[in-house]
């Protein structure tokens, strides 16, 4: 059951009615047992997992809660962290490792003969961990007292607009929002329906549309640079829309219950930096990186050795929960190797460069177009450093990254006019237009940029976008790509 | 739910008012001054009832498909042809779609002593194809070369009874049997309610026999979707042509998924080596040479041809061309940007099939 078919939109307009017309507690209930629904949607048998997840935090949480014995407390978290990361070693990365150790052997001429490895991997296993993990991690640094009522704690782990692709909701964030009585605002129900709307021109047109031009070139044998330079361009813009838009539909719907989801995203290809980046993109993951793996290995405390050693585990790791796949791991140690070279760029030239007063006036007039200009070139800049990090994600093999990136860097300007790329869709690219205009919107005038226009202003923006969506919502509807990881 | 229910209101109808004004400006900018492109865009999502009611009434309309493929012209073509006197050699008989034909006319060029008889249809499904060369029979003479086309995104029209049904943007309306597996070897033939295109406009006009094919579709045809053909009057509006396009796609899609999976109860592998083993079995008890062409669309969703046929044809001993083989379907080089192989492609395809004729010339002088 995917955001983008007709059958969630009836199952959601279904579990809608029924909310609005019963109480609290009720509510509650109905949205665990339509989650558990939504999950057993693509497989039954996984709701196991689930249920398993949150019955061990339950009790954890609970008996941290009430030990002062330091010791008894770490070994309750120790519990947590072993259970619930096996099962998220199991299902995803068992395979992947007994795999990778095959191959080794071979090579240096030893004979394995593992049993063939046949896990299915659950959908979004790596959101309700991380989620259940930082509601353990929280419980046990004290910043959070335990949830009590198992349900509405099953219904933070399972809540179905964000259990298969995030956001990865804090504790401290959906906890309270599931126990406390929420109010269904129509006011909320229309920025809800706005933000999906949204969502479903980022997903259905641009997303699914240009899916056919990328995969093109990555399923090709030999494409040359040009077309590997346009089809991870393309790539960079189809992955965002596909995350995002999920994201702002899993908002979207969660606001028209009234629950307040964090934002996932912030503009993320108009950062200049990679650390500028990585506060705009996948946020939720990237600020679960940094509180409960960069922080806990000590972040930028021991040094500048230590800050680069603690960045480039994170990151890696942080690259390995995509997937079980060398090609996301070597897209983690690219990103932690960006971020160091900032860090030390950046140290470099702060050392250099002049101080500002603080209390100085923004450029005006001639300057400030100057500095937009300037801050616009970086961004380009900068968004070929990404997509490079994008080609190593996308890519099928080992392989392919090394013969796309031997093909990139033989790139000539002449094969730039002999692509051969399948057009994306004039509604794909209408789409994109309408992306580049509500990004500079949401930059320069916030997430509610257009709440502040005229009414018939909205309405015409409302049925601008309903038109683009029918105009390309002729593609096949296709999984989110976050799905498997 | 709390909140301004009126300003709300405002908002919704304000919405629904603008896209009626958007929706008035995009029929007017169609009916007008829109490129071409654009209005075969918004036409595609026509109902396939609207579409072929266009097609009578204006039978120069670009992209016209009503006449086109009908198995009794086609038939009736090949007779008066061979009536006329058939060249006194050897023919390549093609029974297939413009894939065939390209390759064959390619065949052609590498070998200029290959003379060839085209039979073919637009995307035509093997159940198309093989009708043809059922049908056909009266037209061949022994050392002749029969060849039957396999197309990997026409797999699942097989479970079809005419395009029109599972080809929503180009519903050509003209229609064959569906077989099916029957006994151990054999199958079994469901003939179509409309046979001709004078059935065709009969139907477009109301007469009686639109409702008992409106029936057949509905119980063996399963493609057939009512988004497709219901609630004609909303082709005036261009939004939702689109809103339609978009879900009788979806359907037709979901449809094709079925089938080609197994879900939906029709054994497409079984019945197309049972037709290629009947095909060469006729074709060799006339004397004729039979080729079967298994013809691999760059679409990833096609059933892979290979895998589920080759190793039962090679088992049989039927000469089969894979292109698959032969030229990478996975690369988008060797296509041209509407869906056909390149002539490059062609070539190569050509070149073999004009060597597997030889090969099998040979052995069955032998």
């Amino acid at each position: 059951m995917l955001f983008s078919q007709l059958q969630f939109w009836m199952f959601f307009t279904g579990v809608f009615g029924i909310y609005l017309a019963i109480g609290h507690k009720s509510q509650n209930r109905m949205l665990l047992f339509s989650s558990y629904v939504f999950y057993g949607a693509w497989d039954w048998r996984f709701l196991g997992l689930i249920l398993v997840s949150t019955a061990i935090d339950y009790v954890v949480a609970l008996r941290m809660d009430a030990s002062t014995d330091s010791r008894l407390r770490r070994m309750l978290l120790n519990f947590s962290l072993v259970a619930n990361l096996g099962m998220l070693a199991i299902f995803k990365y068992l395979g992947f490792f007994v795999e990778s150790f095959t191959i080794l052997s071979t090579k240096l001429g030893l004979t394995a003969h593992p049993e063939t490895l046949a896990i299915i991997l659950p959908v979004g296993i790596s959101f309700f961990t991380f989620q259940t993990l930082s509601y353990t991690i929280d419980v046990y640094r004290r910043k959070l007292a335990p949830e009590r009522d198992f349900f509405d704690f099953a219904l933070f782990v399972a809540f179905f607009p964000q259990l298969v692709a995030g956001p990865i909701e804090r504790a401290s964030n959906l906890l309270p929002e599931i126990s406390q009585p929420r109010r269904v605002t129509l006011d909320a129900v229309g920025r809800g329906a706005a933000l999906c709307l949204i969502g479903l021109v980022k997903k259905i047109v641009i997303a699914d549309g240009i899916a056919g031009s990328v995969n093109a070139v990555y399923g090709a044998p030999d494409p040359s640079g040009a077309e590997i330079a346009v089809a991870t361009w393309l790539f960079a813009i189809q992955i965002y829309c596909d995350f995002s838009g999920y994201t702002d539909i899993a908002r979207g719907v969660a606001k028209m219950l009234g629950f307040g989801l964090m934002r996932n995203f912030a503009q993320p290809y108009f950062a200049t930096d990679p650390q500028d980046f990585w506060r705009r993109w996948h946020v939720s993951l990237s600020t679960w990186l940094r509180d409960y793996l960069y922080i806990s290995l000590g972040g930028n405390r021991g040094g500048r050795f230590a800050t680069y050693r603690n960045l480039m585990v994170t990151m890696t790791l942080g690259g390995l929960w995509h997937g079980a796949a060398w090609n996301f791991m070597l897209w983690g140690v690219y990103q932690g190797v960006l971020l160091c070279g900032h860090r030390a760029l950046s140290g470099v030239r702060g050392r250099g460069a002049p101080r500002v007063a603080a209390g100085t006036a923004p450029p005006t007039g001639p300057r400030r177009t100057l500095a937009f200009a300037w801050r616009v070139v970086l961004a380009l800049m900068f968004f070929q450093l990404v997509c490079y990090g994008w080609l190593l994600f996308r890519a099928n093999s080992l392989a392919q990254v090394i013969d796309f990136t031997v093909a990139l860097s033989a790139i000539t300007p002449g094969q730039f006019a002999d692509l051969n790329v399948p057009r994306p869709p004039t509604a794909a690219l209408l789409g994109i237009a309408t992306l580049l205009l509500w990004d500079a919107g949401t930059e320069l005038g916030g997430p509610r940029f257009y709440r502040s226009w005229p009414m018939p202003a909205r309405a015409a923006l409302y049925a601008g976008l309903i038109y683009l969506l029918a105009f390309g919502a002729t593609t096949a509807p296709t999984a989110f790509i976050y799905f498997q990881f | 739910m709390t909140g301004d229910w009126r300003a709300q209101l405002r908002l919704i109808s304000l919405t629904i008012l603008g896209l009626i004004a958007l929706d008035a400006i995009v029929a007017v900018g169609l009916a007008t001054v829109a490129p071409e492109s654009l209005r075969t865009y918004f036409e595609y999502g026509r109902s396939v009832p609207g579409k072929l009611e266009r097609w009578v009434e204006t039978p120069v309309a670009r992209g016209n498909l009503f006449d086109v493929a009908w198995i009794p012209d086609v038939i009736a073509d090949s007779d008066r042809l061979f009536a006329e006197g058939a060249p006194d050699r050897p023919m390549v008989r093609g029974y297939g779609m413009s894939f065939i034909n390209q390759l064959l006319h390619a065949a052609a060029e590498a070998d200029p002593t290959l003379h060839l008889d085209l039979h073919s249809g637009p995307s035509a499904p093997p159940n198309y194809t093989y009708a043809l060369f059922v049908n056909d029979a009266a037209n061949r003479r022994s050392g002749d070369v029969a060849v039957l086309g396999v197309l990997s995104s026409s797999v699942a029209a097989m479970a079809a009874l005419s395009n029109q049904t599972w080809n929503f943007e180009s519903p050509a309306p003209f229609t064959y049997p569906i077989w099916r597996p029957e006994g151990t070897s054999g199958l079994s033939r469901i003939d179509p309610v409309v046979k001709s295109d004078q059935d065709a406009r009969a139907v477009a006009s109301g007469a009686p026999i639109a409702k008992a094919w409106a029936a057949q579709l509905a119980a063996q045809d399963l493609m057939y979707s009512p988004t497709a053909y219901d609630a004609t009057w909303l082709d005036v509006s261009p939004f939702a042509r689109l809103v339609r396009r978009s879900l009788a796609t979806s359907a037709i899609r979901a449809d094709t998924q079925a089938v080609t999976s197994g879900e939906a109860n029709y054994p497409w592998a079984e019945t197309l080596i049972r037709m290629s083993r009947l095909f060469a079995a006729q074709a060799r008890a006339e004397g004729l040479i039979p080729v079967v062409v298994l013809v691999q669309g760059r679409d990833l969703g096609d059933p892979d041809l290979r895998a589920a046929l080759a190793p039962a044809l090679s088992g049989d001993g039927i000469p089969t061309l894979i292109t698959a083989d032969l030229v990478s379907p996975r690369s988008v080089g060797n296509f041209l940007p509407d869906s056909h192989y390149n002539q490059e492609a062609n070539a190569v395809f050509g070149q073999a099939m004009a060597d597997l004729i030889a090969t099998q010339r040979v052995s069955a002088r032998r």
